[in-house]
């Protein structure tokens, strides 16, 4: 019953199409009129449409630009009108042929805005967009988009978490996230929503990028729209012009001193040790009696594991819209090799885009993208054992990185009764001998028919594919490991890993645009879609090598059952869409839009979802009373609500899965057993969004001074979540639909031409505010842990939680006086502040004495770009800062660890030794062992806090431009940059103030465990020279 | 043209089959789903199977997850921990060994309670989906017996595991399919003990008997000695009597000559003569092996000196705590002649130990040596043909039968090379309880169902904190300041549950 409801709900869709299947009308003509349309060089324009004057009698020109048009009587005017070009009126006065050449609008080419599913004027878009063109971002050296739009748009925080090349991007627009499903953007590239990720996309085939930040630009997109949407312009051909340009550019990469993390050093760890036994009472194991023993034998196993890496990039463009024909083609080569040893990332691109015009009536296009990447990456990021940089952090300096023939030590341990609990392998041979590289076949295509059955109806066809192809290899040989406690020669382990993904989709669009009476202008637009998505995965994992140098599958003697399986995974999309545009004359401004996703991943119950969207703008400016604020040359007043919903819930969540690998044993013999292991939703769906945004645009002094205002308040209901149920239910999670969390912020752009003539100097600056607060999680439920965050009703989500250091019990009478951990607390040791009042420290469960103690997310995120150019000089700086976000520096737990089991931090040697010499309050005694230890290490406390703002100068770029040397070359540049250059923070916790990584385990979804140091791979400061030919 | 492009674009939504429910139903291809589940006889078999899978869990203790000998036998007079100064984290351990578990509103954080509460529940689930669907599939009676039978026992199990740990529990009788039914009111201990009842006496006529059943899965001899042990827990004496004698006249199950020889080797002697009912590991990589012995360790410990122990090829040298160290006052509790004493402990003296003489005890009953380091296939003794014995001399002397009682006893006694018992004869039966079945997960029940816990265990706080170095102290180090603080005869609720449940 419901479900028959829904389909009929969506007939009306097929409304428009309809509609515009009866606007087509014939008409009778007489008395021809010829000519050509020719820009100012001269060439012919296609695609031209040539009206006369208050009648709907016109035509387009043909691929050469030459038209011809029936006009009976011989008299009126015609019209001349094409995008990029001013409109032209010319009287016909009996001419036969009438030529006419266009000169192009220099304004209106700059003002046009890709908006899903089709472009619009800037001056008339209703919605919250902001357009960053490639031109702007050209010179910075990384091998991402998003890493090049970092501090460029307001309301987007762009962090880079982790400095792998390649890698570690997360975009988050107006800090929406979703508690479990995915809260990266959609990427829209030519109008095909991708599913792998940008990474592949070579920056240099960009030709512009929107990003649609309201619901009024995003519900087009309906259940994929709620991260908000980045539409990605690649490059075609200017009318008229051929262009062959050559880029290059090559530097290197070295991670600065600054923000390392200060470690002890063999002397200094070697007299803390002794110092430790001291305290204890104990005898002071042989290695530490004497430390100035180690002086000039430190080892700084972190140190060994970076070097200075090359950094290189070669693009050859040609574009060329003459004839019929407009294409583009982008060839890239990239390659960065990474700052710890044995990482390289490489990148082959190309991209062929080509439109033809069959006829002034048709028009098909085809674009093609394919590329590879290599990318070789050492176990470098994680928790201590499993990522090197981490564990190369606390391993003990006393520890020889090389033996005494100078070969790579293979491990170091030394006996249990100086401390020393782990087996260390060598980091540096596990960056060097390990392999873990992906080798990534990407292809990217639209093909598209368009026709034109009258002059104001467009239809349009597409196909769209993706084929991505990842052949993953990972070799542990038995000389090296990337774990600790592992003695070596250890077991030789193989991964093959291929992931197969397809996706296709097929859109259908009817766009109908029709001015009446001049002032009334219309766009219908209609269509519906099918995507559908799959990956086919297998995995196989051998062991036992007999010899290192044969890592096939056949080599190993053994294949491990457990690590060697198969999988799939699909989903598919069917969707109806329609959008409605109308304004009369350009000021008063109105968008309506509605997409219906059916989803195979909502639950049965639940399959289709409604995504409404509506706007308006009023162009202020325009009015006559107006003309009196002669400063104000532009202003306009925007308002929109929509909803948007989010399907990145898992493609199965909906079903029951039974897992038969829950073995047994009778009698010697394995029999395979089968469970329940999760609960069935047949109801689950989509998390919706839905958002309010108001906002304005100002141009002062002739758009001198260019201002933009968006406030937006959006509720985002039926979050997707693992919501937690008592295990005696027998399971742990049941997958639903809960809870409520409200976003609002605002968002502030200027750009501002200080200067113009000789010295030209451009500021463009934003800033943005995004705030949240969570209304509701599941009932009964409102409160949810992670092991160091909570997300509580009535806060912002996953908020840090745990004690309050009030500092150290400074003496027996602090100790007497102040509330303990019973049985644990002893002068010297941390002190906890008793928030619940009853006179002792407790840590875990509900009533005890946690509370919120932090935030990981910003008071505001900002950008500022400059741009200078003088003669042929110019000069750019571009920053971008975070204020007022808190990290957990994680890897205290084990570099603080008061029982000198690691390496330690340098601060330790400030610890507390005794009343007399209670150091400076950060690290407490080491007497005591973990039953003293263990409360300030091992519970989540302020202890672990830092204010994480920063402020990056991310590019410095100064550029020397040669005008035209000969008939060969137009024009070419040369120009140095540096990357990452500089990080202002107090941060001391880590390099990347930046990173957020998250832990895993009860309670911890990505986003709610945010903001955790875990000492990931650091972002490098990058030295580059370029050139730039256009020839 | 236009037209039929058109009329084609419409069309294509049927022809594509693309708008319709069908394009939108793909159902996982490479998982099973509970829809197309439990439809045929090797499904619930399978299901069956995996319902025992949590009493490896329980009995092994890898990490945090289990712990049978953590809360069944390490917390009681029988075993301890040897403290390493130097090593951080245990306190999860030493609260329950040490009586001093964090409790507040009746729950506490204790990763081993919960682990232990959440285990039986999964046991309690995965029986409870096969008995709610069993009898909507038709096949063969003989093989839906066993199964309904085994699902029954492990059922039964589950709840008498946590009804002896915590008291009041929710009681789940069918599966749960949405979130509102997850949490439950806690019952009543009485009503959760008549289900047992209930489940088990249904389960005894499914079951066939041991010589009848594949080896390892319960037996009707097993269900019997399950019903028997909740019948002496409530000192219904007359009912138990009756039980434990038809599993003796049963004659399936008989003493094992030499002690040593009761337990299983990591390959063999699994489910002998004298098993009832044992939890099945299995040595090697398909994933069913234990570890338990290396818990019962002591450390540090160099490869060189565990290679004694273990018997393995690739000894690795271990750190940190050694747990379920049997204490002086097990050592004691033997009598002289008790040939159990050496079968069942033995020593090792550790170069690394910070403790004086550097000698350890350690629990020998299950140091069976192995191919591999951390992997070993012994099973772990739930119910043994002795046990079936003392609770037979038990039953029968509490219902005044003295010298029928002390025949059952004497046997069990004879087999350990001791004469006849004298004294009191509850207490000789409590004290061969205490020694026939050390280190079985016995101890800690035996004392709360026969009322000396609270006594016991007090007093045997006050020996550790009066002589800290016998109980593996090392040199200087004395018991926590709130050791034996927390000495209840129920273990609290954990909090984990208690944050997700509204009733408790």
């Amino acid at each position: 019953m419901k479900n028959k409801l829904l389909q009929k709900t969506r007939y009306w869709y097929i409304l428009p199409l309809v509609l515009l299947l009866l606007a087509t009308g014939a008409h009778a003509q007489n008395g021809n009129i010829k000519g050509k349309v020719t820009d100012e060089q001269g060439a012919g324009l296609p695609g031209v449409t040539v009206l006369l004057k208050g009648t709907t009698n016109g035509t387009a020109t043909d691929g050469t630009g030459n038209y011809s048009l029936n006009v009976p009587g011989g008299s009126g005017t015609l019209v001349v009108s094409f995008i990029g070009y001013q409109t032209k009126e010319v009287a016909i006065n009996n001419q036969s042929t009438i030529n006419i050449t266009l000169a192009p609008d220099a304004k209106a080419l700059e003002e046009v805005v890709v908006v899903g599913y089709g472009s619009q004027l800037k001056k008339e878009v209703t919605g919250a967009v902001q357009t960053v063109s490639a031109k702007e971002i050209k010179d910075i050296p990384v091998s991402q988009i998003t890493q090049k739009l970092q501090g460029r748009v307001a309301g987007v925080q762009i962090n880079q978490a982790t400095g792998k090349p390649g890698q570690g991007m997360s975009v988050r627009i107006r800090g929406q996230l979703s508690v479990s499903g995915g809260s990266d953007p959609l990427y829209v590239v030519d109008g095909f929503p991708i599913t792998g990720g940008i990474g592949a996309l070579n920056p240099d085939e960009i030709e512009d990028i929107s990003i649609l930040k309201d619901a009024a630009s995003t519900a087009l997109y309906g259940s994929r729209a709620a991260n908000g949407v980045v539409l990605i312009t690649t490059k075609r051909g200017k009318m008229g012009q051929t262009n062959v340009s050559v880029s290059a550019f090559g530097g290197v990469q070295q991670v600065p001193e600054k923000g390392r993390i200060d470690m002890l050093d063999a002397v200094e760890f070697a007299t803390f040790k002794k110092e430790y036994y001291e305290a204890e009472g104990k005898p002071v194991p042989e290695v530490f009696q004497n430390p100035a023993q180690y002086e000039g034998k430190n080892n700084d196993w972190y140190d060994a594991l970076l070097r200075t890496a090359p950094i290189q990039s070669y693009n050859l463009t040609v574009t060329s819209n003459k004839d019929r024909v407009n294409t583009a083609l982008v060839l890239g080569v990239f390659e960065q090799q990474g700052v710890v040893l044995n990482n390289k990332y490489q990148r082959f691109s190309g991209r062929l885009n080509t439109d033809y015009t069959v006829s002034d009536k048709v028009k098909v296009g085809l674009n093609i993208a394919p590329s590879y990447i290599f990318d070789n990456t050492p176990r470098t990021d994680g928790d201590r054992g499993t990522g090197i940089l981490f564990n190369a952090l606390h391993t003990w300096p006393i520890m020889p990185i090389y033996d005494a023939n100078g070969e790579l030590t293979k491990s170091n341990t030394l006996p249990a009764n100086t401390g020393n609990i782990y087996t260390y392998p060598n980091w540096v041979r596990a960056a060097e001998e390990l392999v873990n590289e992906n080798k990534i076949t990407n292809l990217l295509s639209n093909a598209y028919l368009e026709y034109r059955p009258i002059k104001d109806l467009v239809l349009k066809s597409t196909i769209n594919i993706e084929l991505y192809n990842n052949k993953f290899f990972f070799f542990n040989p038995s000389t090296a490991t990337s774990s600790i406690n592992v003695t070596i020669p250890t077991t030789a382990v193989s991964i093959r890993e291929n992931f197969s993904n397809t996706t296709w989709l097929n859109e259908n669009l009817a766009t109908y645009s029709k001015t009446f009476n001049e002032d009334h202008n219309f766009e219908l637009l209609g269509g519906f879609t099918n995507q559908r998505f799959r990956t086919d995965r297998t995995r196989i994992q051998a062991d036992t090598y007999a010899d290192d140098r044969l890592p096939t599958v056949q080599g190993g003697l053994n294949i491990n059952r457990g690590g060697t399986n198969s999988g799939v995974d699909e989903w598919a999309l069917t969707s109806l869409l329609s959008r409605l545009t109308y304004n009369y004359k350009g000021k008063y401004l109105f968008t309506a839009s509605i997409r219906s996703d059916g989803s195979s991943r909502f639950g049965s119950n639940n399959r289709w979802g409604t995504f409404p969207s509506a706007s308006v703008g009023w162009v202020v400016s325009d009015e006559n009373f107006m003309q009196n604020f002669s400063k104000l040359n532009f202003a306009k007043l925007r308002a929109s609500y929509g909803v948007t919903g989010n399907n990145n819930i898992g493609n199965y969540t909906q079903y029951a899965l039974v897992n038969n690998t829950i073995n047994a044993a009778f009698g010697g013999n394995v029999v395979p057993g089968a469970a329940v292991t999760s609960l069935a939703n047949s109801n689950l769906g989509w998390e919706t969004t839905k958002q309010f945004d108001i906002g304005m645009d100002l141009g002062l002094f002739e758009d001198r001074v260019q201002f933009m205002y968006d406030y937006y308040n959006k509720t985002t209901t039926n979050l997707l979540y693992s919501v937690q149920v008592p295990q005696e239910a027998g399971f742990g999670n049941f997958n639903d639909n809960i809870g409520e969390i409200n976003f609002w912020g605002h968002e502030f752009a200027v750009t501002s031409r200080n200067t113009e003539g000789k010295l030209k100097w451009t500021t463009n600056a934003n800033i943005s505010f995004n705030r949240n607060k969570v209304v509701a999680l599941a009932e009964g439920i409102n409160r949810v842990y992670g092991t160091y965050h909570i997300t509580r009703v009535g806060e912002p989500f996953g908020q840090f939680y745990g004690l309050i250091k009030e500092g150290l019990y400074m003496n027996e009478e602090d100790l007497r006086t102040s509330p303990q951990v019973p049985g644990r607390s002893t002068v010297g040791s941390i002190k906890l502040r008793d928030v619940n009042g009853d006179g002792i420290i407790t840590n875990g469960g509900d009533q005890d004495d946690r509370t919120i103690i932090g935030n990981p997310f910003p008071d505001f995120t900002y950008g500022i770009t400059n741009n200078l150019s003088y003669g042929k000089f110019d000069f750019s700086i571009v920053g971008s800062g975070a204020h007022g976000n808190e990290l957990l520096v994680r890897h205290l737990y084990s570099t603080a660890n008061l029982d000198g089991v690691f390496n330690m931090v340098d601060a330790v040697k400030y610890r507390f030794r005794s009343p007399e010499n209670p150091g400076k309050g950060k690290f407490g005694t080491t007497v005591g062992g973990g039953n003293v230890t263990g409360i300030e290490r091992d519970w989540m406390s302020t202890h672990f806090l830092e204010d994480a703002s920063y402020f990056t100068i991310k590019n410095i770029t100064l550029g020397y431009t040669f005008g035209a040397v000969n008939r060969f070359f137009k024009s070419a540049r040369i120009y140095g940059s540096v990357q990452q250059a500089y990080v202002f923070t107090k941060y001391t916790g880590g390099p990347n103030p930046e990173t957020s990584g998250n832990t895993a385990g009860n309670g911890d979804g990505g986003n709610l465990s945010q903001g955790i140091d875990l000492s990931n791979y650091p972002v490098p400061r990058t030295f580059t020279l370029g050139v730039n030919v256009n020839f | 043209m236009k037209k039929s492009y058109i009329i084609t674009l419409l069309l294509s939504c049927g022809l594509l089959g693309s708008c319709g429910d069908d394009f939108l139903s793909i159902v996982p291809e490479t998982q099973l789903s509970s829809a197309t589940f439990f439809t045929k006889e090797a499904d619930f078999q399978q299901a069956v199977n995996a319902a025992y899978v949590p009493l490896r869990t329980i009995t092994n203790n890898s990490g945090t997850a289990g712990g049978a000998w953590i809360l069944g036998e390490q917390h009681s007079d029988n075993t301890y921990y040897v403290r390493n100064p130097l090593f951080g984290a245990t306190e999860q351990e030493e609260d329950v060994a040490d009586f001093a578990l964090p409790e507040a509103n009746g729950v506490t954080s204790n990763e081993h309670v919960r682990e232990q509460y959440r285990q039986d529940y999964l046991i309690i689930a995965r029986t409870n989906q096969i008995l709610d669907l069993i009898d909507k599939v038709e096949f063969g009676a003989d093989s839906k017996n066993n199964i309904k039978g085994q699902a029954l026992f492990l059922r039964a199990y589950a709840y008498f595991e946590l009804v002896r740990y915590f008291g009041k529990v929710p009681l789940h009788l069918t599966p749960v399919t949405n979130r509102s039914e997850a949490a439950l009111p806690l019952s009543e201990e009485a009503d959760i003990y008549n289900q047992i009842i209930k489940d088990v006496s249904e389960a005894i006529p499914l079951l066939p008997l041991k010589s009848k059943q594949e080896a390892g899965r319960v037996t009707s001899g097993a269900a019997r000695m399950l019903l028997a042990n909740v019948y002496i827990v409530q000192k219904k004496w007359a009912e138990a009597e009756k039980l434990l004698k038809e599993i003796v006249a049963s004659n399936e199950y008989s003493l094992i000559q030499n002690y040593e020889n009761v337990f299983s080797t990591s390959t063999g002697n699994k489910n002998n003569q004298e098993s009832v009912f044992e939890v099945q590991f299995l040595e090697g990589s398909a994933g069913l092996s234990g570890n338990f012995l290396y818990h019962f360790i002591p450390r540090d410990i160099t490869a060189a000196e565990i290679v004694t122990i273990t018997g393995t090829t690739n000894p690795q040298p271990l750190s940190g705590e050694g747990y379920n160290i049997p204490t002086p006052d097990i050592i004691a509790a033997y009598e002289p002649g008790d040939l159990r004493k050496d079968a069942s402990i033995a020593y090792i003296t550790l170069s690394n130990s910070s403790r004086l003489n550097k000698t350890y005890p350690y629990i020998k009953k299950y140091a069976k040596p192995h191919a591999l380091n951390n992997n070993h296939g012994m099973n772990w003794p739930v119910y043994r043909y002795s046990e079936v014995l003392l609770f037979l001399a038990e039953a029968l002397n509490e219902q005044g039968k003295s010298g029928e009682a002390a025949t059952f006893l004497n046997q069990v006694r004879k087999r350990a090379g001791l004469g006849e018992a004298s004294g009191d004869l509850r207490e000789a039966i409590y004290k061969e309880r205490r020694v026939e079945l050390a280190f079985e997960n016995k101890r800690w029940f035996d004392l709360v169902r026969t009322g000396r816990a609270i006594d016991v265990i007090t007093a045997y706080g006050n020996r550790i904190k009066a002589n800290p170095q016998a109980y593996y102290y090392p040199e200087g180090r004395t018991p926590r300041p709130h050791a034996f603080s927390n000495i209840k005869v129920f273990y609290p609720l954990p909090a984990d549950e208690a944050a997700l449940s509204p009733h408790f």
